[in-house]
Formats: C-alpha cells, structure tokens, sequence
C-alpha cells in the first residue's frame, strides 16, 4: 500500500461506489441521489486537488520571489551603506526614511555655521609624497569628522583641507543649543589637534597642521541646491560667508565667532572681543570674539599635560589615560628622572 | 524500527523520527517538489508504528517556518493519525513551535489544535 496524500478522500470514492455496485441501495430514487451526491462529491475532491496543486505552484513561486527579494534588499542596503559615506548622516537618514522630498526645495533657517581650514596647507604640504598628504588629510577629517557627528553637526562638505558644518538643519535642538553645540564641537577640534600634532610629529612629520575656525549663527537658505538631476543638501547666504570671514581671520589653533554666536554660548563659553571687520554682502560691522582658554580649560580639570623644547617634547592627554595607563606613566616618568639626574 | 533522521533543505524540513523513545520532530520549512515522494514513506513508517502501539507515550513536536498546501494536507493527516492513536491507552503530546512575531505559524498552530481532543496540544513560542 503506497502513500497518497488524499487517500482519505479515495477511500470514500471506493466505498460509494461498492455501494452503488453491490446494489446495496435497492430504492431506484435513493440510488440516483446516491449517485449524485457521489458525482458532485467526485467533482468537489477533483477541484480540491486541482486547487491544491494550484496553490503549490504559487506557494513555490511566492516563496522564490521571497528569497529574490530578500537578496535584492541585501544588495540595496549594502549600495544604501556605501551611499551614506557620501552624505551626512541627518540627511541620509532625511532622505531614505522619506521625511523630505528629492526636489529643489530650500528653507530660510537660522543655523550655526562652522568653517575650518588648514593654516598654510599648501607650502605646508608642497613637499609631501601624495601617498602621505592623502594619509594626513584623511586622519585629520577623520577624526574631525567624528567630532562633528558627536556634537550632532551637520557635515556639508569638505573643500580640500576645508571643513563646512552647520548646526540647526535638518536635526535643530534650538538656536541657542544648536549654537553651543557647535562652539563646543570647535574646542573639542582643537583640543584633538594637539593630540594629533604630536602623533604626526612622531610619524616623522615636521610641519603638522595648524586649524582656523570660524563660527557664525545668522538665517541662511538650507535645502537642495543644483538641477533636478544633480543637487546638493547645502547652505547658501551672507552668514555663511561671514562664517568663512571669520574663520580667514582666526588665530591658528584658534575659535573665532561672530557676535550673533557670543550671544547665544556667552554664559558658557569666555571668549575675548577683537576688532571689528567689515565683510562683503554684510551692511554692519561685524563683532568677531576668539573664544578663550581653549587648550587651557580654565575652571575645569586641564585634560593636557604637554611642553616642547629642544631636545624634548611630551604630552599627556589625562582624559585618555585611566589609573593604570596613569601609574604606568608615572613610573616611566620617574625612570626618566633618574636617567636625567645620572647623566 | 529505525530511526529517521533527514537533515533540513531550503525547501524540506529536517526530520528525527526516533521510534524507540517515540519522539519525532519536524521543523524547517516545507514546499518539496513531490510531497509524495518526501513523505510518503515516512508517513506509513509512522502509521504503521503508531497502530502497534499498545500504550506509552508520544511526544511530536513541530517547528515549521514556512508548508505549502500539500504539506498541510500531510500535516492534517498525521493529526488524524495522532488523534487516532490518543484515543486508544496511548498518551500522545503535540508541541507546536512558532515564533513569537510570526501570526501565520501561529493561527494554523490553534487551527490544527482545534481537531485534536484525545491528544494534548501545547502552543510553545520559540527562544530568541
């Protein structure tokens, strides 16, 4: 006896029909009702099959396209991944969650500029390999970059060794909030810079970037800008410019912001008036304030530890260092001492 | 007789019939070219099992993912078999398997529970 799937419905078939044969139904009208019950019964289990057969086929297809699916998505979130090293990460996340549209639609905000470059990064690079300026300028937006995310700025672009971030859009955590978090990411920058310089001087390089920021908060137009088939997520007007002003006249190493920015980070940020500039696009005179004690922390625990003379040079960076990096230190240091004093 | 034990497919289910302790397990997902051909011989394996049992006790467990309607069909006759052999001295637990966010799995878990009376039927959500 072999299986079958409906071997259930086969035997009723059977035993209807040996009733119909055996003559079991003698009642002529009792047995012509019996035969069609049967037939119609016959005629049921037919479609079933038929409907059960159907449904397999489907089921199989359904469940290929399922897989199919399953794979295309795959592959789209890993072309969506690549995609996002592109754009920042607020306006990936804009755009692929379909809170905003792709087309050319710009808003009046008030935002929190932030511009950034490298002092001298021409003559100080002209005599680099190009292998080594790409590994420097990649570990310095790197790590920037990382800064900003962290501050919740949104990245604009990079213009060479230039930096554009903006606070306000399309993530605002309010005017005053946006700008403070922006003049804090700026210190953090330049706290990181010294880090850096003395991991690049290590490396063997001996001219090792020098950051110029400039902050600015003021309403600009922030949107998508370009054509319809090529457009950028970015910000245009005056402030921008002035931002890029300040940042022209900026100290190396330092922060300078505009008045608009002081009165918004002015209770938790000291920082000191500088003459006032004039700058294109913009009728008044502009206040600029450099932000200060950036490397020192005054009020706070200094994080850094650091002094550079000939012959010597050290740095500590106390944030980084828990207990046992700290007693390691120490004992190094006074092995040093001992070397220094037996000389 | 035998143990059977069959590892799972992208379209069969890994199968353990283990009939000298009298537990047997389906689980993975099932829509095999020919139901037929894939069940049948295990099906009257299990039947014929089933009918010399005098007492005892059957566990069957089921941890389907995904079945086509032929495999229902499969599945709704070994029901019919289990429900057979419960009302006899055999003591036989059904344990249906389904993830906890998977509602399909789940309402056909309670449908075939339906049918069942002389066998105990125990919806269990699956450990993530």
């Amino acid at each position: 006896m072999s299986f079958d799937l409906f071997k259930a419905e086969t035997e009723i078939i059977d035993n209807a029909k040996a009733v119909i044969d055996n003559n079991k139904t003698t009642k002529p009208a009792l047995k012509e009702e019996f035969s069609a019950l049967l037939k119609n019964y016959q005629k049921l289990f037919k479609d079933s099959r038929r409907l059960v057969r159907m449904s397999d086929r489907n089921e199989a297809q359904l469940s290929q396209v399922a897989k199919s699916l399953d794979e295309k998505s795959k592959v789209l979130g890993a072309l969506s991944e690549k995609l996002s090293k592109y754009l920042s990460p607020q306006v990936y996340e804009m755009i692929f969650s379909g809170e905003r549209d792709g087309g050319l639609v710009t808003e009046r905000k008030k935002l929190t500029v932030f511009f950034s470059d490298i002092k001298d990064f021409t003559a100080t690079t002209e005599d680099l390999q190009p292998e080594d300026l790409t590994f420097l300028l990649n570990d310095y937006l790197t790590k920037m970059s990382e800064i900003a995310l962290r501050h919740g700025g949104t990245i604009d672009k990079y213009i060479g060794d230039a930096v554009v971030i903006f606070f306000g859009d399309p993530v605002s955590r309010g005017i005053q909030d946006d700008a403070l978090a922006c003049v804090k990411m700026g210190i953090e920058m330049q706290r990181r810079m010294v880090d850096l310089r003395a991991k690049w001087l290590d490396l063997g390089y001996e001219r090792p970037f020098h950051m110029r920021i400039g902050i600015n908060t003021g309403y600009c137009n922030v949107g998508n800008f370009g054509s319809d088939d090529r457009m950028d997520y970015t910000i245009i007007g005056g402030e921008v410019n002035l931002a890029a002003r300040l940042e022209g006249i900026c100290e190396p190493d330092g922060v300078t912001i505009s008045n608009e920015t002081y009165m918004q980070v002015r209770d938790h940020v000291p920082a000191d008036p500088l003459e006032p500039i004039r700058v294109k696009g913009i009728a008044r005179d502009v206040r600029p304030f450099s932000v200060r004690s950036i490397l020192d922390e005054t009020g706070r625990k200094k994080r850094f530890i650091r002094k550079e003379a000939e012959g010597m040079r050290y740095f500590f960076d106390l944030e980084r260092m828990d207990t046992k990096r700290r007693k390691r230190a120490a004992k190094e240091l006074e092995r040093i001492v001992t070397t220094l004093r037996d000389e | 007789m035998d143990s059977i034990k069959i590892e799972g497919t992208d379209r069969s289910p890994e199968i353990e019939f283990d009939f000298t302790n009298n537990k047997f397990s389906i689980r993975g997902e099932s829509y095999p070219e020919d139901v037929t051909a894939f069940y049948g011989e295990m099906i009257e394996k299990l039947e014929s099992h089933f009918s010399s049992m005098d007492d005892g006790e059957i566990e069957f467990n089921f941890e389907l993912i995904y079945f086509n309607s032929s495999t229902a069909k499969v599945l709704m006759g070994l029901f019919d078999t289990l429900e057979e052999t419960a009302e006899g001295a055999v003591t036989v637990t059904v344990n249906w398997y389904y993830d906890e966010e998977d509602d399909t799995m789940e309402e056909l878990g309670e449908e075939f529970a339906e049918d069942l009376e002389a066998a105990t039927f125990h919806m269990k959500t699956l450990e993530t």
